[in-house]
Formats: C-alpha cells, structure tokens, sequence
C-alpha cells in the first residue's frame, strides 16, 4: 500500500525538548507544599515483623509521617496474581520489601527519619533456590497461595506449593517423536538476572485533593495499569483515582507495573500533603524487579538431515517472592520454549516458582531471551553433531506462513527465513573462513505480544485545523508518540505536523493497556487509525454542506478539501472547523479501539490454541567473537540484527530499537548481574553492575526485513522493541562455541566460565 | 531543623555566563545546587556515584559528573550546563544533529551526552570514531547502543570542517 507519512524516517516530535534537557520526568516534576518520602525495607529475606518503633524518627524535627503495614489497607495486588501487599503486614519474603514509609520536609531529613525507624524481626528459613522451594517439605512463601486472586487466561497457581504458576504444552506424542529422532541432544542451560537499568529512577508525586480523589503523577509506561493496581491495593474505586504520565527517562518493561505510586500514595494520605518519592539507585537494584533466573532443562531430536522431530523442555523459572509479571513471562516462555520451529511433537513444563529474593518482572524480552538461551544452543549442538551447517539446519526448520505454532496456531505474517538470511548475508555467513579463535554464530528471534489487551484514543480538530491525539500512549523513548502521529497524519489526510499528542491522563485520555510487550504499534496504531477514519468521515459529512457536494466526492488532503480528482479549489480544515462549529456545533472528536477478538485461552493441559496472542514478531541476530583462550575474555567482533516488523512506520524509531536492543542482549550476554548471595543483592550500583558502554558495542549491520505485512496491523505494522534482545545471547554462546569448541551454559559468558570450559576440554 | 546546624560557604562561580553566588553547606554538590537551589534540571541523577553520567555538566570546558563535585571546589571557575546552547552554536548544532540522526530515543542521558561530545570536540575537532567512543565512556544510553550518537557527533565534526581543512582531514 502506497503511503506519504507512513514509512518515511521522522525525528522525534520533543527531540530538541528532550536534548535541552526541558523535558520534565518524574524526577523533575514538583507541586507545591511537596513533602518527600522515603522507604524502609526489609533486612531479612524472610521474618515475621514483630515490632515497628517510630517515635525516634516521629522525633525528628520536620517529620510529618510514618505509614506501617498495620495503617495501610489489606489490599494485595498484581498483574495476574495478586499477591503483593503495598506495604508488608507482619511478614516480610525478600530484602528490600517496604515495611514503613516516611514523609518529612525535604529528602534528607526523610533519610535520616528512615534509618531510625526500628524494626523488630525474627527471622524465618528462607528459600534462595526454585529447587529448593520445589521441595515437599520445602515451607510455604505464600501459604495462602489458594485464595489470591489470580488471571485464568494465562496463570494456573498450585496452592499448597511454591508454585506460583504452571503452564504446559503438550503437543504430538513425545514418545513417538523421540523414537523417529536418529540423534537426541540433551543440555541443561541457566540464565542469571540482570536489571532494566533505565537511567531515570522510578519517581511519583501523589497528592490526594480536597474531594478524596486522589492524583498521581508518575514515571510510568501504563498509567491505566497502575491506576487499576492501586485501586486494587488502596481498596478504592478507579474513577476515585486518576494517573499523569511523566516524561520516562527509561523503561524497559520496569516502569510498567506499580512500584512507588502505592507508597506515594500512602505517605501523602498520612501527611495529608502531597508527597514526592524517588529511588535511589540502590533501591532500583534492590527493590524493584530483575529479569528471571531460569533453569531450563531441553532435549531435542532430529533426523540425520537435520529434521526436527521433537523437543521436550523443563523451564525452572525463578519468581522471586512476589509474582508481579513472572506468571506472564512464564506464560510466554512456556510457549516460546521450542524456538519458531515447525516441531510436530512437543512437551513443556513451564513452572514458577517463589523464592525469598527480589521479585523477578518485566524486561525487555519478557521470557523470551531464557528460552532463547537454551532452545538456540540446543538446536545449534545438534546441527554440529550432525554435521549441518547452523544456518542450514534453522532455515529448514524455521516456521512459515501457515506452519503450525507450539499451540497448533497455524502462524501469519512470518518473515523469519527472510530474517535469517538477512542477518547471515550482513554478517558474511557463506564467506566466512575458519580462523583461529574466531567463530560465528547465530539466532533466530521471535516473541509474541501479550494478549487480552485493549487500546482506544480519540481524535479532536481543533479550530485551526490541527489534530489532537488523544491516546494513553507513553513514549518512554521507543517512539511511539512519531508512530501515532505518522498513522494518523496517514490515515486523516493531514500534515505530520499538525497533529500533535496529549500526554496520558487517565481522567482524559481514554484507556490503554500500556506501552509494554511490544503493543503500543500494532495495538494503539490500530486504534488511532480507526479514530482518524472516522474523524475523516465526520470532517467529509461535515463539508458536504459547506462545499454543496456529496461526501463521497470530497478527499481530504494535506489538511484541505477538495473535490475528488479536481485540483481546486480547496476548503481548509481550519475554515470547515470553524464553519462547521456555528454549523452544526462541536465538536469534531472521533474515537478508536483494538481489541484482539479471536483470541482463544491455551487448554491448560496440551496448551493448544488456535491463536494465543494477536502476532508475532521475527528476527534474526548474528555474531563474529574472538576469544583469548589464554584469558577466557569474549570479544565481540562485529553483529547483525535483521527484523521482521510487518511494516516499519517509522524507520529512523526501528533501526533504533534494533540498535538499543542489541545493546541489551549484548549487556546480559556477557556484562550485566545482580549478584544475590543468601537474598542480598550484593552489587546494587552501577560500579559494581557493568552497563554497556560507548567503548562495549561492536559495530552493528541492521536490516528490517518487509513484505510480510500482518493482516490485522495498521498499514502491516507489528512490534520490534523487544525481539531487538532476545537472540543477541545465543548468538554470542554460539559463536564462542564455534570459535573455540565450548558450549558456555550459563549467562553472563564470563571469562571465568569460559576459561573453566576450556580447562576441562583440554583435560578430557 | 536538627539537620540545618552546619556552617554555610559563600561561593562564587559562573553558570552558562552569568555570575553566581551561592551560600551552601560545603557538603553540598554541584548536581544537587544545580537541580535544587537554581531549578537547573537538565542535569539528571540517574545513579549518585558517578557511574551514568546523566549528571554530566562542562567544568572549565571538562565533563565532569556533577553528581562527583562539591560546588565549594567549583569557586571561581566557569560550570557550562545544557542551557548554554542559547548561546553556543556548536551546542546548538549537536542537539540538531542528534535530534535528526534518531541518537535521541527516552532523552534522560542526552544533555550530558552532548556536553561530553562539545568538551571532545573543543580538544579535537575531527575525531575518531573511537576518539568519540572514549570520550563517552563516562556516559551510559541504556536506549541507543550509542550507533546513532556516534553518527550525531560525527556529523557535527564533519561539518565544523573549514574549506581548507577539508582536504587535510581527507588524507
């Protein structure tokens, strides 16, 4: 389909706002006769509270609060499963739980209010591993696991267990399948957490008004999302509570779910002031979420041409001890466990389990960097022993369109093999020559989008002509707002720059699910295009008198009207608007939504759907490593990334997604870890926690790969902000096994581990 | 206050041109006065110990981390934050070119990233690829991977390019 706006490179609207540092974050933003908060958390991964002592800190000069989990409300909260209290009751799970909040009148004075707050605990056992908590006689983390709240859809809890969640497929006849394999390979990979890292620290200023409402401003990618968890937890009707999205300096999936509103909420309420709270770094590493643990037993089967003919795989997902989105990684990790492989007989276990750690959540990938891990290595073992070239043995497995799904969905819109030989040819894969210590590698990607989800925005024309878009989408970097703008210039038959975003205000702008999964493009583009058709219809009718002729003659263009075909003379939106208005009265204002409709509940024994989610995005990633086999340390050379987006609406945002997300794969490949020793996160710093620098990223070939246009997309478009990860890993563990014959199992490849791997190769 | 009994220090020093005087405890830093006291928020707290260089203000014409310097020590010298674009042309010009270039995606790093760039490019024109890789290793961009950064500020050094260097710069 032909386009003008749609498809063509676009600065970023507020780029000049953003690089003179005029943008306001959640940081940055204030209200007058502002307190500011602070949280004291837990010492102990697992206890009974017996004691809170607040008078020394009550004491203090300039304290005007002290909330404890006996004065907040019993509300439990979640994504799925509902778990999580605002504020621990008389037990803590993890360290860095809030046990007590404090307000006071600036951010030193509620430090020092903190650290004299005394809390009695007496410490419980705790569980660190999923293996032990999988234990029978391992003690409950949630003995009331059976009466949370919880999700059916995508989230099957085990009360009576640790098992927050446990998803299966069954597919074919595993048995079967492994009696027709000529050759089996069978590892177990791991996987460590790292964090979203976003540079802006979570921050909220809550403020409850004179009529009881209660206002939130926050740094959040899903206001709608935090509005519901806070209603839920503070026990109180949503239209009672309304959300302003910041700016967000960095997200990732970590400002996805509630995090500080709830505290900020409690404080100010306490106070009776608006309170303003900001986490410092080592909170964010202590107190927020990791990406999951995972342990990931696989085994797959082949015939000697490399025909896969069945997998079976066991994921160990380390939940920490509160859910937040772990039932939904675990969910898609469960279903993307496999790889985007046509594989006719299959079994998985997805189980989540609680641990007395920091809870894992949303990040980037969502699941689907774990599974990446260990299918891609796994396949890549196989295609060595049976003597396949790597590339080979993905191109005559990798799903098609029509090809069958691990949930029998019979898959549309698939670029993968386009994708692969994308990344391969960027990378020089048929011209690559052995050299020694050097080696290639690759991966495919996929990921799907979380389902049951629902956009909507309205479209207003203004008297002058111009658009305003009101949607609850928050670009937190990832160019949503320039996508939004581009469809509804497109599809309005107005100029890009006269189309302008309202930022997300839950009492205006009207509701989303929130800028997470990779949703905002396919979902929200969807929406806003049709409020702009319908505002285009609306603008037509309205001409119609104005203009004497029949809608269905009129176009809009460029923001003018005029009679099909004719080149003139034009009727400006400005002047229809107004006429309109004294006309007809006001006001132009159209209004969209997507919901994805066919979508049908996996069967919680097989986990066969027809269709789970609404897409899937594709990809490809390559590496060239070099490794010292005198130090162990992994160089990477060069990396190729190519993509499958259905339809790039912005190209300039999606090579950069393509490029950010390289960076993330990069990072939890071989830099990022939160160390946890007994529950303590031990490096909860950005000295000792290792981001990729300037200095760490090897140059980069991107390729979005179109032609592959998703039905139900705007203009084709699907996600890429988070397939841009997921096969950055796999494709550097394989590479390093290329170059020097070692299968690294575990992330981050350290130079350790590798150096390990080469000591035991020698010595066998 | 309990906490407000300490001493304070009159300092003077230049922001972006302009005299200042400031009274501060000698603890205070440089990033909090800026945010704080002078409602100068472009320079950012992203992790207090140095690490992010989301803080990043010019020193002298040096990036240094805000978040790392006690504003007594900054006594008589010159502190350059982004606001100092309205005057700086060269400031000016990196913001146009990573605005173009898609170098700018959450925005939290870039005003740092930028005077990190503008205290390069005053001590080396034409840089190196790596040249600009080093110079922004103090700065972390969780969104970009730095590929398009790199472009921005190359873009600008290619242009500051004088008629009859360019030749020089070819060779």
């Amino acid at each position: 389909m032909r386009t003008d706006i749609v498809g063509r490179p676009m600065p970023r609207r507020d780029g000049l706002l953003r690089a003179s540092g005029q943008v306001v974050y959640g940081v940055d933003f204030k209200v007058p006769g502002m307190l500011w908060g602070k949280i004291v958390r837990s010492e102990h991964p697992r206890a009974r509270i017996l004691r809170i002592d607040a008078s020394r800190a009550l004491s203090l000069p300039g304290v005007k609060a002290v909330v404890t989990g006996r004065d907040a409300p019993d509300g439990l909260y979640g994504a799925r499963l509902w778990d999580e209290p605002i504020l621990a009751k008389d037990r803590v799970r993890y360290v860095g739980e809030p046990v007590a909040l404090v307000a006071a009148v600036d951010e030193d004075t509620a430090s020092e209010a903190a650290q004299r707050i005394e809390v009695e605990y007496e410490p419980l056992p705790a569980l660190f591993s999923p293996f032990e908590a999988l234990r029978e006689d391992a003690p409950l983390i949630h003995p009331d696991l059976g009466s949370y709240f919880h999700r059916e859809f995508d989230c099957h809890p085990v009360p009576g267990t640790n098992i927050a969640s446990h998803i299966k497929i069954r597919k074919g006849d595993i048995a079967a399948g492994f009696a027709q394999a000529d050759l089996v390979h069978e590892d177990t990979y791991q996987t460590h957490p790292v964090h979203c890292a976003y540079i802006e620290p979570h921050a909220a200023v809550a403020r409850w008004e004179p009529n009881g409402r209660l206002t939130v401003w926050s740094s959040t990618q899903c206001p709608f999302l935090v509005r519901r968890q806070l209603a839920v937890a503070l026990k109180m009707p949503v239209s009672r509570i309304r959300v302003l999205a910041t700016a967000v300096g960095g997200g990732y999936g970590g400002k996805a779910l509630m995090k500080i509103e709830g505290a900020c909420a409690l404080l100010a309420r306490a106070a009776g002031r608006p309170v303003k709270l900001v986490f410092t770094r080592s909170e964010e590493f202590i107190g927020t979420n990791t990406r999951h643990a995972f342990s990931i037993d696989i085994k797959t089967g082949a015939k000697k041409d490399g025909t896969l003919v069945a997998c079976e795989a066991r994921l160990v997902v380390d939940n920490g001890a509160y859910t937040d989105a772990g039932d939904g990684v675990c969910w898609e990790a469960t279903i993307g466990a496999t790889g985007p492989y046509v594989i006719p007989h299959q079994k998985v276990d997805g189980l989540l389990v609680y641990t007395n750690k920091i809870p894992g959540g949303p990040f980037r990938g969502f699941g689907w960097p774990q599974v990446h891990w260990a299918f891609e290595q796994n396949v890549d073992a196989l295609a060595h022993r049976l003597g396949i070239d790597p590339l080979e043995i993905r191109l005559k497995n990798a799903v098609e369109e029509g090809s069958l799904s691990s949930t029998g969905e019979a898959l549309h819109s698939v670029g993968l093999k386009a994708c692969l030989r994308a990344a391969a040819d960027a990378i020089g894969w048929d011209k690559r020559e052995r050299q020694p210590n050097r080696g290639y590698g690759i991966s495919v990607v996929n990921k799907l989008s979380i389902p049951y989800t629902s956009s909507s925005a309205f479209v207003k024309v203004n008297e002058d002509g111009t658009i305003h878009l009101l949607c609850s989408a928050v670009d937190l970097g990832q160019g949503s707002d320039n996508a939004m703008i581009q469809i509804a210039a497109e599809e309005l038959g107005v100029r890009a720059e006269d189309v302008d975003l309202i930022p997300a205000d839950t009492d205006t702008t009207p509701f989303d699910d929130g800028a997470r999964s990779s949703r905002l493009t396919f979902h929200m583009g969807n929406a806003v295009r049709k409020a702009a058709a319908e505002a285009r219809q609306e603008i037509l009718r309205r001409a119609e008198s104005v203009l004497e002729v029949a809608a269905q003659d009129l176009e809009l263009r460029n923001g003018r009207i005029s009679v099909v075909g004719q080149p003139g003379p034009f009727l400006s939106l400005a002047e229809l608007v107004m006429r309109s208005h004294w006309l007809h009265g006001g006001p132009i204002l159209a209004r969209g939504s997507h919901v994805d409709e066919d979508i049908v509940a996996m069967d919680p024994e097989t986990g066969q759907s027809p269709r789970p989610a609404a897409y899937f995005e594709y990809g490809a990633q390559a590496a060239q490593v070099e490794v010292d086999p005198e130090t162990g340390q992994v160089t990477v050379l060069r990396m190729s990334s190519a993509h499958d987006c259905g339809r790039a609406i912005n190209p300039l945002a999606v090579e950069g997604q393509i490029e950010g997300g390289a960076a993330t794969g990069l990072g939890f490949a071989l830099m990022e870890e939160v160390q946890i020793e007994e529950g303590r996160v031990t490096n909860p710093n950005f000295m000792n926690y290792c981001l990729p620098t300037s200095l760490d990223m090897p140059p980069l070939a991107t390729t979005i790969v179109e032609g592959y246009p998703h039905r139900e997309g705007p203009f084709g478009a699907k996600g890429v902000g988070e397939a841009s990860c997921i096969g950055i890993p796999a494709a550097i563990g394989n590479a390093v096994y290329d170059a020097v014959g070692v299968r690294i199992t575990r992330t981050p490849i350290t130079w350790e581990r590798v150096l390990d791997a080469l000591e035991r190769k020698k010595s066998t | 206050m309990a906490l407000d009994t300490v001493q304070k220090l009159s300092v003077t020093f230049t922001l972006n041109g302009e005299s200042v005087q400031a009274l501060v405890e000698p603890r205070t830093l440089l990033l909090d006065y800026l945010r704080n006291h002078v409602e100068v928020t472009s320079a950012r707290r992203g992790c207090e110990s140095g690490q992010c260089g989301a803080c990043t203000v010019l020193l002298d014409g040096l990036a240094v981390h805000s978040c790392s310097v006690l504003l007594v020590t900054c006594r008589d010298r010159s502190v350059t934050t982004i606001e100092a674009a309205d005057q700086d042309p060269q400031l000016r010009q990196l913001q146009g070119a990573f605005v173009d270039r898609g170098a700018i995606q959450c925005g939290y790093c870039t005003p740092g990233i930028i005077l990190s760039a503008k205290a390069l490019l005053s001590e080396k024109p034409q840089p190196s690829d790596m040249d600009i890789k080093i110079a922004l290793a103090g700065n972390i961009c969780r969104c970009t991977g730095y590929y398009k950064i790199i472009e921005a500020i190359q873009d600008v050094a290619k242009r500051s390019v004088a008629p009859g260097a360019a030749g020089e710069a070819a060779r």
